[in-house]
């Protein structure tokens, strides 16, 4: 599909500090969150801060996640276990929801618009992307918060371990949010102009053919951390050095070779 | 643009397909049972089971490869979505799935867990396989020989609900000509331990908006519409004719005193089609019977109809709450209850909480319905309304 | 008493994960509730927990137990009542 959905700003976990207080202040909701809810939460207010001086309304919350709140799952799992199904503490029940992430970024900000979370693997995050690019095309959505979350867990890493995922990839983890706009704020603003689902993995040739672009980034590279979601942090690095000459981009993902996605951004 | 439902797919503690649902809502049946049966529990509750195991599932539906129940029982609502639709016009690579779930193969790894915790290097593989949302969605678009777009909402118990608003904006873009949206959860010992955990559990049949209620029954389904653009289509149910989704930002669990995320959804679901409070002449509320959740609701049903209340029922009796899949069947139910001009009557009520003073519809009734609307909330403040409409 | 009070303070600390307090931080006359901690309704279910692993107390009916969740003190005392029985 064909989008104009101007990236106003971006946050990656990366950029976190290592106090997160001041981008969560409610201790409430703070203590109940693992590693990967803060992680995800905190990211997602450090994109949101940097953009509060605007003073502007976000019409919608999009989050993705392939695995969702691994931490509170198992440890919940665990309990349901070893605790022969009593006495369970309710906590990591509740914030084992998949759209943890965003209500809680709903919650600090009394954000009462759309909020929805997809969860499809290695194309969660695209879906969120294609569902903001539409709102923001049919104008029922100027403003839109779009952002992914995964975690590396050792439960995780180990089955997949014998599933024999690590032989080609490298286990990875991370969050990263975007603030995305109908209408650009500056000239000139990275654009995602295109999210497609080829049905297979395409080489480089034909990514410049079909996409006219002059760069590819793509996620499954030995060296690039392999998550369902790190086609997120991978597009803001893609966003990251627009210096002077505009050029397309083309960010490709196809993770654990089974789900090709191809995201086209100028920047 | 007007979008049309062209096909339904249901299976839930009601029967097995839309002729034995019908059958059980207008005869007024439960389709709970005492406790449940298809996995080991110390906790004797009452819930809304699909009767056949997962050996039957899967033997009816041709599968001999591990597959998660969540997966089972999507597979046998969607392609009687599909089939009900009747041939499609277009082909499969312009048809989308969008699909939800709140355990996904969770039935499977539970099962996997107690070895894995052992010893990490035992607990089959391929019952972990199946443990994200995504693999139920990938099954059913495989089953079903869905090529087109595919992908999986996890907004806990309004996700189904969601899938369906997502369906209706594919469409509206043109990303695909058919959409086959709703959503499944099998019951497992996680949910059901983690409801357990929240104290939410009702030992005795819920009794949404009664005095007496004190929690919910879980359930177990899946439901699926064929939803695509109504110009291209000939003799639909009905119309889809709004849709929204809010957030109460009020607390991860609790749902608000006032009702705001309840109120704004059904509001907007109104504006969106253009509709007034009057227009509605039924509702197929969210009513889990907890304390906190009929009350919000309540106020939010007073908040938008002041004493005009239309006629109300909440079908959890019936089914028990189904999670993620709730908002699919609850759609599915809301579709059939329009086309057929009928109003399945809400089981187990016998006193109006004072504090809302609001009766459901306690006996089956026959009546033309102009627009319905579909109610479902879910933790994380995510609040849903459907609107579905005879006419345009 | 003031054990108990001592020991319920820590426990809370632990099962609320009440980063930053310190059991002397904890009035023990305080609201848990509202404004004092600022507990809400999914810290009482872990405070039912602890009352049940801890000290064995079984909550049969927990609106009747609502004013015995009011303070540390007022729970410090309920657990003290029910030992006794």
């Amino acid at each position: 599909m064909k989008t104009h959905c101007y990236i106003e700003r971006y946050a990656t976990s990366d950029m976190l500090p290592t106090d997160i207080k001041a981008l969560i202040p409610d201790a409430t909701l703070r203590r109940r969150m693992s590693r990967f809810v803060r992680t995800g939460v905190a990211t997602a207010m450090c994109c949101l801060d940097a953009d509060s001086e605007s003073g502007e309304a976000i019409d919608a919350i999009i989050t993705a996640t392939g695995f969702g709140c691994l931490t509170d799952s198992e440890k919940f799992l665990r309990n349901v276990i070893e605790q022969h199904e009593e006495l369970l503490n309710p906590t990591p029940f509740i914030q084992s929801t998949f759209n943890t992430i965003g209500a809680q970024i709903a919650l600090l900000r009394g954000y009462d618009c759309y909020n929805v979370t997809y969860a499809h693997r290695g194309l969660s995050f695209e879906s969120a992307l294609l569902d903001a690019a539409m709102q923001l095309d049919e104008g029922t959505a100027r403003r839109i918060l779009v952002g992914a979350a995964d975690e590396q867990t050792p439960s995780q890493h180990r089955i997949m371990e014998r599933m024999g995922c690590w032989r080609k990839h490298r286990d990875g983890e991370g969050a990263a949010f975007l603030l995305l706009q109908a209408t650009p704020t500056r000239e000139p603003s990275p654009c995602i102009e295109e999210i497609d689902f080829p049905e297979t993995r395409l080489d480089d040739d034909t990514i410049r053919r079909r996409y006219a672009v002059e760069q590819i980034l793509r996620c499954d590279t030995p060296q690039s951390e392999c998550y369902p979601t790190a086609v997120a942090r991978i597009l803001t690095q893609a966003v990251a050095p627009a210096a002077g000459k505009q050029i397309r981009i083309a960010v490709c993902n196809n993770y654990m070779e089974a789900q090709p996605s191809v995201i086209v951004v100028s920047c | 643009m007007r979008i049309a439902v062209t096909g339904i797919g249901i299976v839930s503690a009601a029967g097995i397909g839309k002729e034995q649902t019908l059958a059980t809502l207008r005869a007024s049946r439960s389709g709970l049972v005492a406790a449940p049966s298809h996995f080991r529990t110390r906790h004797a509750l009452p819930v809304g089971e699909v009767a056949p195991n997962n050996e039957e599932l899967a033997r009816r539906l041709g599968i001999r490869h591990c597959t998660s129940r969540t997966a089972l029982l999507g597979i046998v609502a969607a392609s009687e979505a599909l089939a009900d639709a009747g041939a499609a016009t277009t082909d499969n690579r312009r048809t989308a799935l969008v699909s939800a779930t709140s355990v996904g193969g969770m039935d499977l790894t539970e099962n996997f867990f107690p070895d894995f915790i052992r010893d990490d290097r035992s607990g089959r593989l391929r019952m972990a396989a199946h443990h994200d949302c995504a693999d139920s969605t990938i099954a059913i678009a495989r089953y079903c020989g869905i090529d087109g777009f595919t992908t999986t909402l996890s907004t806990a118990c309004s996700s189904a609900a969601n899938a369906i608003l997502v369906a209706s904006r594919l469409l509206r873009h043109g990303v695909v000509d058919r959409v086959v949206a709703g959503g499944t959860d099998a019951l497992c010992r996680f949910t059901l331990n983690g409801f357990k955990s929240l104290q939410i559990l009702d030992p005795a049949p819920c009794r949404p908006f009664d005095a007496s209620r004190c929690g919910l029954n879980l359930g177990e389904g899946a439901a699926y519409l064929v939803l695509e653009r109504a110009d291209e289509t000939r003799n639909p149910y009905c119309l889809l004719t709004g849709a929204a989704n809010t957030n109460d930002a009020f607390h991860q669990t609790a749902s608000s005193a006032d009702g705001q995320g309840d109120y704004l959804a059904m509001r907007k679901a109104l504006e969106t089609a253009g509709l007034s409070p009057l227009d509605v002449d039924c509702i197929n509320v969210h009513g889990t019977g907890t304390p906190n959740n009929d009350r919000s609701e309540g106020v939010a049903l007073r908040r938008l109809f002041g004493n005009e209340v239309p006629p109300f029922a909440s079908t959890k009796p019936v089914t028990g709450h189904t999670l993620a899949a709730a908002g699919g069947i609850e759609a599915a139910l809301a579709v059939l209850s329009l086309h057929h001009g009928e109003i399945y009557p809400q089981l187990n009520f016998t006193t109006p909480d004072p504090e809302l003073n609001l009766v459901p519809v306690t006996r089956y009734i026959r009546r033309p319905i102009r627009n319905i609307l579909s109610n479902s909330f879910g933790f994380g403040g995510n609040c849903t309304a459907l609107l579905f409409s005879n006419r345009p | 008493m003031e054990q108990i009070i001592q020991q319920l303070k820590e426990q809370l600390i632990e099962a609320l994960n009440l980063e930053e307090i310190k059991p002397e931080d904890i009035d023990p006359d305080a609201p848990l509730f509202g404004d004092g901690l600022g507990l809400d309704s999914i810290d009482a279910l872990e405070i039912i927990l602890i009352l049940e692993k801890n000290y064995g107390i079984r909550l049969e009916n927990t609106a009747e137990a609502k004013p015995h969740f009011y303070s540390v003190r007022t729970l410090a005392q309920y657990i003290v009542s029910q030992q006794d029985k």
